[in-house]
């Protein structure tokens, strides 16, 4: 009998068990994810990896607090054992609630596979790494190394919960990333470009591999003739698509509703104010077809959904999981996710970004007589309570009397997120949506993505020399 | 059955099963953790949980080439099929003539690790010590907002073992507590702070020892010294780095000296070894063996044997993490593929002490994402801090911009202090920096 079948059987009883000693409510979530990934490196796919693991989760709420066990066994005696130590939260309560009957959710499917990975060999993968690894090589004689990962996982998910709910979801997730080294006169640069969705086989067709060639030989060019900013504070234009780092840093963490729950936000107080200028719309969005952080339903059974967290520049919803929403009195926004059975939910982000504006990247650009263009990017971080938030760029230009100038990289930027969300003076008409392979870290990793219009910020630091 | 065991006899099932099914070599790792969490919010209970797994993961070398697969699934029919799939995956891909297992010279041949606590911590003195943590503190400050406390164990058994006879093992258990506070500060502002304890055995961290816990007062006056942070002008300051944060700045160098960064030229400490890469205070100590301290290991993922190493002596760089794979291909000796137990020598004084050699400087107290280019060296940290003057540390300082290039940053480290945190596998004192970019107003 498998582990679904096996979950299916006695949900119920597992359910009862975990609300033994009582509790509010209690969800199990079971797991089975393939990951399979190949590897190009010196010329050569010459790599390859399999995993699978799978594993069952099951969590009791008493209030706000959470009991928490998994097992990877499908024995009955194991799975029993882990609902017993998830119902030692609610050990002393009085409250006792029964699961309601069983019914299943009907979804939409946000992510059809059309070829699945399973039986998808690595022979018929590693044409495209070595299509990848020539089209670099033969553009551009600085080219020293590449290297290249296609990865792909197919998981299956199953949840039940105390509220009658059960759903199902197979979420895939394809990825390749490819690293150039190039090298002239001594001086030597590097850079990545990546693509990623929750799809198939069919995510692998020659266009984007021919894309995806340009794009890191065009990244890694262009850091021949650029060099670190001056630093200092200064408007910064931010460009279409990766950009949607800065909303993801300075407010998408902020409005997770835990740390509003917990009152360790900066924006804790700020709903239904205004925290930023009219016509700025930011939203969290689980419903784009194939995107990196789509969900048909998120990881406690609520179903994905769109989220305005600001509206016309008002504060109107935090992202909530089933906890938050309790408290908050309100309903869950679809945003309860977890990196796996081991891990239980919270409130994390899925596709973040800012709806577009009225004004052009051009006008934007200018308007600043003495600033930074950014382009490109890697990783970010927030201070939740703080509010200080950093992104650091691996390219842009100086803007110098309302022109692109000298090219840079390596910078980190550095801001307060209400401050910086106040100083959006110009937003374009241009969202873009970037597929990187975009992973959020919050004690447990999640994929997401996020995107940006054009946008000026009146005034950033940025790091550089003095 | 023993645990350790039971590990034993499922590597050796996996290893007959591979080579059955036409592996020439394999090499097999097999793990089982127990895990336990709590923690306490404020002044009740917040989250319990508990974590029972295994893994078994298969390095496959077939017919000149190879690949891996793991799973968490460890019953003899899900092994077979995932070693049927796995290997014929495997004979698809290019031959790679540097795979290999390790040479039997080179191999960890001793006892097994043991670096564990014997027993276990009941669930009800974990709260109990949980909750006088948070309580210490909580309601006794008109500028505390919350306080969450955390505690953690962990136990973890480790066999690795390969086709050609390598067995090796290890038990090993961690405790660790950590407190954050968040405060009140100017306008919405509401910073926070944290400390920690950490060992292996539970009174290491103050259960069952009689000590009072410390981490919540420290968290709750790191947090009100943050507190109306400014920001000050763009320039080039001497910079003193705290101890808890200082292996922010090891990290690059130790990447740099990685097989796959350097294989693949991707390094800005390519062709340097032997080379100074830094100031003659800089001495580090890769010393894997002393047992009970975090980092502690007698052989590395692949089984090769771990030594005491110096890393870098008086800035000399003496050696780079090879592991067999990487070494193979760069025609050099293998080492060890990453280090184990750092420790970056230590001279004279804590963080106060190095401020008074500061006459205008900053005291980096912790880093706001950032990060360095491994090809150029290039960096930049968003910091946050204190500002000290005439040899004091006075207001907090925010919203800066730390910048550089690694080897330029490394040539300048003028002093180390002698407050390295025995709790952390890469111990790092208090170090001082001379004449380092840091953008701001």
């Amino acid at each position: 009998m498998d582990l679904t079948t096996a979950i299916e059987m006695d949900s119920k009883k597992l359910l009862n068990l975990a609300l033994q000693q009582g509790g509010d409510y209690a969800d199990l979530y079971m797991q089975q994810t393939t990951f399979h990934s190949i590897v190009l490196r010196d010329g050569e796919v010459n790599a390859a990896s399999t995993h699978n693991e799978g594993g069952l989760g099951i969590r009791v709420v008493s209030g706000q607090n959470t009991g928490y066990a998994y097992t990877e066994s499908t024995l009955p005696r194991d799975r029993e054992e882990a609902a017993r130590t998830a119902s030692y939260i609610a050990q002393g309560l009085i409250r006792r609630t029964k699961p309601a009957p069983i019914a299943t959710l009907n979804l939409p499917d946000r992510y059809r596979i059309v070829r699945p990975w399973e039986g998808f060999s690595p022979q018929e993968k590693m044409p495209f790494l070595y299509d990848l690894n020539e089209r670099i090589f033969s553009a551009d004689k600085r080219v020293e190394k590449v290297t290249a990962q296609l990865s792909d996982a197919t998981s299956h998910i199953e949840c039940y919960n105390s509220l009658g709910i059960h759903c199902s979801d197979i979420r895939p997730m394809a990825s390749l990333s490819v690293t150039c080294v190039m090298e002239s006169g001594g001086q030597r640069e590097s850079a990545s470009a990546s693509r990623s969705f929750r799809m198939g086989g069919e995510f692998l067709h020659s266009a984007m591999i021919r894309e995806l060639a340009q794009e890191v030989l065009d990244r890694t060019s262009f850091l021949f003739g650029a060099k670190q900013p001056n630093g200092g504070e200064m408007p910064v234009v931010m460009a279409a698509g990766g950009s949607g780092i800065l909303l993801h840093e300075a407010i998408g963490h902020a409005f997770e509703a835990d740390f509003a729950r917990k009152k360790v936000s900066i924006f804790s107080d700020k709903m239904g104010q205004r925290i930023c200028n009219p016509g700025i719309t930011v939203i969290d969005d689980g419903t784009i077809p194939c995107n990196r952080g789509a969900l048909n339903v998120d990881d406690e059974g609520v179903p994905g959904q769109k989220t305005y967290m600001v509206t016309d520049g008002i504060l109107t919803s935090f992202l909530h999981d089933r906890i938050s929403a309790g408290y908050f009195h309100t309903e869950p926004t679809g945003n309860g996710r977890r990196e796996s059975f081991r891990c239980m939910p919270l409130p994390r982000m899925r596709a973040t970004y800012m709806d577009n504006g009225r004004d052009t990247e051009e006008a934007l650009i200018a308007s600043v007589k003495k600033g930074l263009y950014v382009d490109t990017f890697s990783n970010g971080q927030v201070q939740i309570g703080a509010g200080d938030f950093t992104f650091y760029v691996k390219s842009g230009y100086l803007i110098e009397n309302g022109k692109l100038t000298q090219p840079i990289k390596d910078t980190n930027i550095i801001g307060n997120g209400p401050e910086a969300l106040a100083r959006i003076t110009g937003v374009a008409n241009n969202c873009i949506i970037d597929n990187g392979t975009w992973t959020c870290g919050k004690g447990q990793t999640c994929a997401v993505s996020c995107g940006m219009p054009s946008v000026l910020v009146a005034s950033l630091t940025v790091g550089g020399r003095v | 059955m023993k645990q350790k065991d039971l590990l034993k006899q499922m590597c050796s099932y996996a290893l007959e099963m591979s080579l059955k099914k036409g592996a020439t070599h394999a090499r097999v790792a097999a793990t089982s953790n127990n895990a336990n969490g709590m923690s306490v919010l404020n002044d009740s209970l917040e989250t319990i949980e508990k974590a029972v797994d295994s893994s078994l993961t298969l390095h496959l070398f077939v017919e000149g080439r190879y690949g891996t697969c793991s799973t968490n699934k460890v019953d003899p029919s899900g092994l077979d099929k995932l070693l049927d799939d796995a290997i014929a995956s495997v004979k698809l891909l290019a031959p790679d003539p540097f795979r290999k297992l390790v040479p039997k010279e080179l191999r960890y041949e001793g006892p097994p690790l043991y670096s564990a606590h014997s027993g276990s911590v009941d669930t009800g003195v974990k709260k109990a010590f949980l909750l006088d943590c948070a309580c210490a503190i909580w309601n006794k400050e008109p500028a505390l907002i919350s306080v969450m406390a955390d505690y953690s164990d962990h136990r973890q058994w480790l066999h690795l073992a390969d086709s050609d006879g390598l067995h090796c093992t290890s038990e090993e258990t961690w405790y660790n507590y950590s407190v954050e506070c968040t405060v009140r500060g100017k306008g919405d502002a509401r910073p926070s702070d944290w400390d920690f304890q950490g060992g292996i055995h539970p009174w290491d961290i103050g259960i069952g020892s009689g000590l009072p816990c410390t981490c919540a007062a420290t968290a709750l006056e790191r947090a009100l010294a943050k507190r109306n942070p400014r920001k000050i002008v763009s320039g080039r300051y001497r910079v003193i780095v705290e101890n808890r944060v200082a292996a922010t700045l090891l990290a690059p160098l130790i990447d740099a000296m990685s097989g796959s960064s350097l294989q693949q030229q991707n390094s800005f400490l390519l062709d340097k070894l032997g080379e100074n890469i830094a100031s003659s205070v800089l001495t580090l100590i890769d010393d894997p063996r002393r047992k009970g301290t975090p980092g502690c290991r007698f052989f590395d993922s692949e089984g090769l044997a771990t030594a005491k190493r110096a890393v870098i002596e008086a800035g000399r760089l003496n050696m780079y993490f090879l592991s067999t794979y990487y070494a193979e291909k760069m025609q050099m000796h293998p080492t060890i593929s990453s280090p184990s137990l750092l420790l970056l020598k230590e001279g004279k004084g804590n963080a106060a002490t190095l401020a008074g050699l500061i006459k205008n400087g900053i005291f980096v107290t912790g880093f706001n994402g950032g990060n360095c280019n491994t090809t150029t060296g290039d960096f930049s940290y968003g910091i946050e801090g204190f500002y000290v003057e005439h040899g004091q540390i006075t207001y907090p300082i925010n919203e800066m911009v730390m910048t550089g290039n690694m080897l330029d940053l490394w040539s300048r480290l003028l002093a180390a202090g002698d407050d390295a945190l025995k709790t952390m596998s890469w111990q790092t004192p208090s170090l001082l920096f001379d004449d380092i970019e840091f953008s701001g107003l």
